[in-house]
């Protein structure tokens, strides 16, 4: 075959079906269908395989992302699966909700002159054909004996549970919540992230042996000291998130009618409040509601609250679009759906009506002045441009801070912010204790959590004196026992196992 | 032209055929049909009424048997057997009961003060409770409960010693701060059975513990005893006075307060509306007061911020930076104000659910 350049292959991406926008802003179906199995095709042969990928080093898993896109061309998608699940936990949930385009897209060589290869929709296309088949790639287990305790059932301990369950651990996951998860079940609503997705992803992990405990918030039922002295565990991944809502602190804001984003997608995600009453939780969103902020968050309480029978929707940021830190997708998906987009507006005070409920905002107009330490240009307010607006809902979705609870309950050093301290090796102060996701990085993504996930899983192998390799999952030797993690099978005699 | 409406023929005989509407098709077929044994039409049309008439009686019955399994379906979410169980129960009222919840490391983990929430079946809602008592050697934590809304009159309907909670988690929010030396425990309403480990806490760590609690009348009155065993003085207040002092709990509050100037601290559990008249009634004497926060709360992690209260100048997340509070610094006002926001909806759930399973 000849060689690929970027002018023989296909030059404009393959399309993938979306829901009609009038029909979708109706309905919490998935709004991104996924490829055809000719998009696929079609979209893979895009890839030029360079030699030295730019985009394995720029994905917090490292994928080998040429390795499987070539598989697809190849037609062996059940060999593509196993490329991403030597990296990579879910497939199915990364595809769709990693930022590919600040990441493997983002540096893409085919991006610098046409799109980029759509890396995203192609994995979570071979994710959803390994759910569809019930593919699923257990390795062998030995177990070792030792016993491990993951706080949070979110990506990031999702991910740790995994890569210790496969070294052969003991591994228990504790989440408070009646549902496991975490940001993936309350947070991310199903028309992004099909909750099929999520339970399959789950199974995958209980196939491991991984148990999973809802119902337990660690902390209060029982301390991070007390799962190391009494309930033996050798090591503890505490992954409990960012999950505490901002709020500004301007007036008005604890009149009913004011809610944060995460109260809004967990009554809707989590407890089913958009079929109120036939679940118990009830909604209480009124028919003009405005988001503040236009982060991913924020873009998914302005399309729950379409969905959710809201009649006209805004969304106030006080930078512009350019700005904005959700997904490009998600910002044009939502604007598709009907959210109409305030930039360059911030809110100075929520009005009250007689009866204490919201009845509008004091808005303020904003241009934009010298860039700040983000890089970003300051927004600066315009004298004299306050004017009301009326809204009978206000969402916040300003960005959250560290969960608490461990901190208030253990010894565990915290930074100035109520973040976990942790070292670039993911312990914290406490032997034996690691931390990873949101809780230590701030607010991120699903797969930088699962990277720290996974990052502190190497960490805690090493601590415990477990052999390790980086690959998740590798494939069995055409003629031959299958290795584990890349270890020979006779050097099993070597691997620590816990003395009793 | 032949009468043949309901009538074909097989085999010379003649059948009636009734159509089954779409709804039963799954169970009855497309149509139901009978044989009239006879060959004769005139005889088949004299035979015909009755027989349609049954068969139609037939689907009808049907179509109720069908309709009130769906509405029974519908509103009876089943008992989920992997839930916490519930071993024992007692009612104190028509309206208040207690639910005695097997939770083992629960039961060592519960401090006086903290909250647990509890969801009745897999399509209910999150509910706070206060914990109204824990047992550590039967491993078990009580929780008395009011029928009020929706859900805990369902909770009042099903709950029954052998079924189960969906979920219970907990212990939440922050113990209560012993040190105290002399302490009025004051308890109103849904408030009574929360204060009582309160008080057997202080009075176990050595401090005089005076108790007022608060009922409607003497025949509501539970606990006594408990109360008894742990209090050096016990004032018990009845709105109507057929025991006690008539009157509100601010009434055996303002008492207790005079009797004893060195009262270094007043905890208060109960409606807010009671926990602002203790507040207030404390005020002029000085004394720290400490009061139980209940809002609303979705998931009582610190997550969503349902719970916001404004305690002086900050604002308070009750799950986490709670439940107890400041008494004086608590705006009760917009605690009150937030506690209704989903009345509406809260009347609508319990007049569909009444309609549902009556």
């Amino acid at each position: 075959m000849a060689k690929k350049t970027i002018r023989t292959i296909p030059q404009k991406r393959a399309e993938m079906p979306v829901q009609d926008p009038v029909a979708r802003a109706g309905n919490f179906e998935e709004v991104a269908l996924g490829f055809s199995l000719e998009g696929a095709l079609v979209e893979s042969e895009r890839c030029l395989v360079c030699p030295k990928p730019n985009c394995v080093p720029a994905c917090p898993v490292n994928i080998d992302i040429p390795g499987f896109i070539v598989e697809i061309s190849k037609k062996n998608y059940r060999g593509a699966y196993d490329i991403l699940t030597e990296s990579t936990l879910l497939p199915a949930i990364c595809g769709r909700v990693c930022p590919q385009e600040d990441q493997c897209e983002g540096v893409c060589p085919v991006g610098e002159t046409l799109e980029p290869v759509a890396i995203g929709r192609l994995e979570r296309w071979i994710g959803d054909m390994a759910i569809a088949n019930s593919w699923r790639n257990t390795p062998p287990i030995a177990p070792n004996g030792f016993k491990i305790g993951i706080v949070g059932s979110g990506p990031a301990g999702m991910a740790c549970a995994a890569d210790m369950a496969k070294a052969g651990c003991d591994v228990t996951v504790y989440e408070a919540l009646h549902q496991a998860g975490g940001v993936l079940r309350y947070g991310i609503p199903e028309f992004r992230l099909p909750n099929e997705v999520l339970d399959a992803e789950l199974e995958n992990l209980k196939a491991l042996g991984v148990k999973i405990e809802c119902n337990v918030l660690v902390g209060r039922l029982f301390t991070i000291e007390q799962m190391l002295d009494e309930l033996g565990f050798d090591a503890v991944f505490i992954g409990t998130g960012a999950g505490y809502p901002s709020f500004m602190g301007i007036q008005g804001e604890s009149l009913n009618g004011v809610l944060s984003a995460n109260e809004l997608l967990t009554r809707c995600n989590l407890m089913g409040a958009t079929q109120f009453p036939r679940y118990d939780t009830p909604l209480g969103l009124g028919k003009r509601v405005a988001v503040i902020g236009s982060g991913n968050t924020a873009m998914d309480a302005l399309r729950v609250s379409l969905r959710a029978d809201a009649e006209e929707v805004y969304c106030l940021y006080r930078r512009t679009r350019a700005e904005s830190p959700a997904r490009v997708e998600e910002v044009e998906h939502a604007e598709e759906e009907g959210v109409r987009f305030e930039w360059l507006t911030a809110p100075v005070e929520i009005l009250a009506d007689d009866n204490s409920n919201v009845r509008a905002l004091r808005c303020q107009r904003m241009e934009l002045g010298e860039p700040d330490d983000s890089g970003r240009r300051r927004p600066v307010p315009i004298e004299g441009s306050e004017y009301e607006f009326e809204v009978d809902t206000v969402v916040y979705a300003i960005g959250t801070n560290a969960n608490p609870i461990i901190g208030q309950t253990s010894k565990i050093a915290l930074n100035k912010w109520g973040y976990i301290e942790a070292d670039d090796k993911l312990a914290t102060s406490m032997a034996g204790v690691y931390a990873g996701g949101d809780i230590v990085t701030g607010a991120a993504t699903v797969i930088l959590a699962m990277g720290t996930g996974r990052q502190a899983a190497r960490s805690m192998k090493s601590y415990l004196g477990i052999r390790d390799s980086s690959a998740v999952y590798q494939k069995p030797q055409e003629n031959g026992e299958a290795s584990i993690f890349g270890i020979d099978p006779t050097e099993r005699a070597h691997v620590r196992v816990r003395v009793a | 032209m032949y009468d043949t409406k309901y009538l074909f023929q097989r085999n010379e005989i003649w059948w009636v055929k009734v159509a089954v509407p779409r709804s039963l098709r799954d169970e009855l077929g497309y149509d139901l049909r009978r044989s009239l044994h006879t060959r004769n039409l005139a005889e088949a049309r004299e035979k015909r009424d009755r027989v349609v008439e049954e068969l139609r009686q037939m689907i009808k019955e049907s179509a109720a048997a069908e309709s009130s399994g769906r509405a029974c379906r519908e509103s009876m979410v089943p008992d989920d057997e992997n839930g916490f169980e519930i071993l024992a129960r007692e009612d104190f009222s028509d309206v208040t009961f207690l639910l005695e919840v097997d939770a083992p490391l629960m039961s060592k983990a519960a401090k006086p003060g903290q909250f647990v929430i509890v969801i009745l079946h897999e399509r209910g809602e999150r509910i706070p409770l206060t914990i109204a008592d824990f047992d550590a050697d039967k491993g078990t934590i009580s929780l008395v409960i009011q029928a009020v809304g929706k859900s805990t009159i369902e909770m009042q309907q099903r709950c029954r010693a052998g079924t189960h909670l969906h979920a219970l988690v907990g212990p939440m929010g922050y113990p209560s701060e012993l040190g105290a030396k002399k302490i009025v425990c004051v308890g109103g309403g849904l408030g009574v059975a929360p204060i009582f480990p309160q008080l057997r806490a202080f009075k176990e760590s050595g401090a005089y513990v005076v108790g007022v609690v608060g009922f409607r009348s003497k025949e509501l009155i539970f606990w006594e005893d408990k109360f008894e065993k742990y209090c050096d003085e016990l004032i018990v207040c009845t709105d109507d006075g057929s025991v006690g002092l008539e009157g509100r709990v601010t009434l055996g509050l303002e008492m207790a307060l005079k009797e004893h100037a060195d009262v270094d601290r007043v905890i208060a559990i109960g409606p807010p509306i009671m926990m602002k008249a203790c507040a207030d009634t404390t005020l002029p004497y000085g004394v720290e007061t400490i009061v139980s926060m209940n809002p609303i709360v979705v998931d009582g992690t610190g997550m969503c911020g349902g719970c916001r209260v404004s305690v002086g100048d900050e604002i308070k997340f009750a799950c986490v930076d709670g439940p107890e509070f400041d008494a004086h610094k608590v705006n009760f006002d917009e605690l009150m104000s937030r506690l209704g926001r989903y009345k509406d909806d809260e009347s609508r759930a319990l007049d569909d659910w009444k309609e549902m399973v009556s």
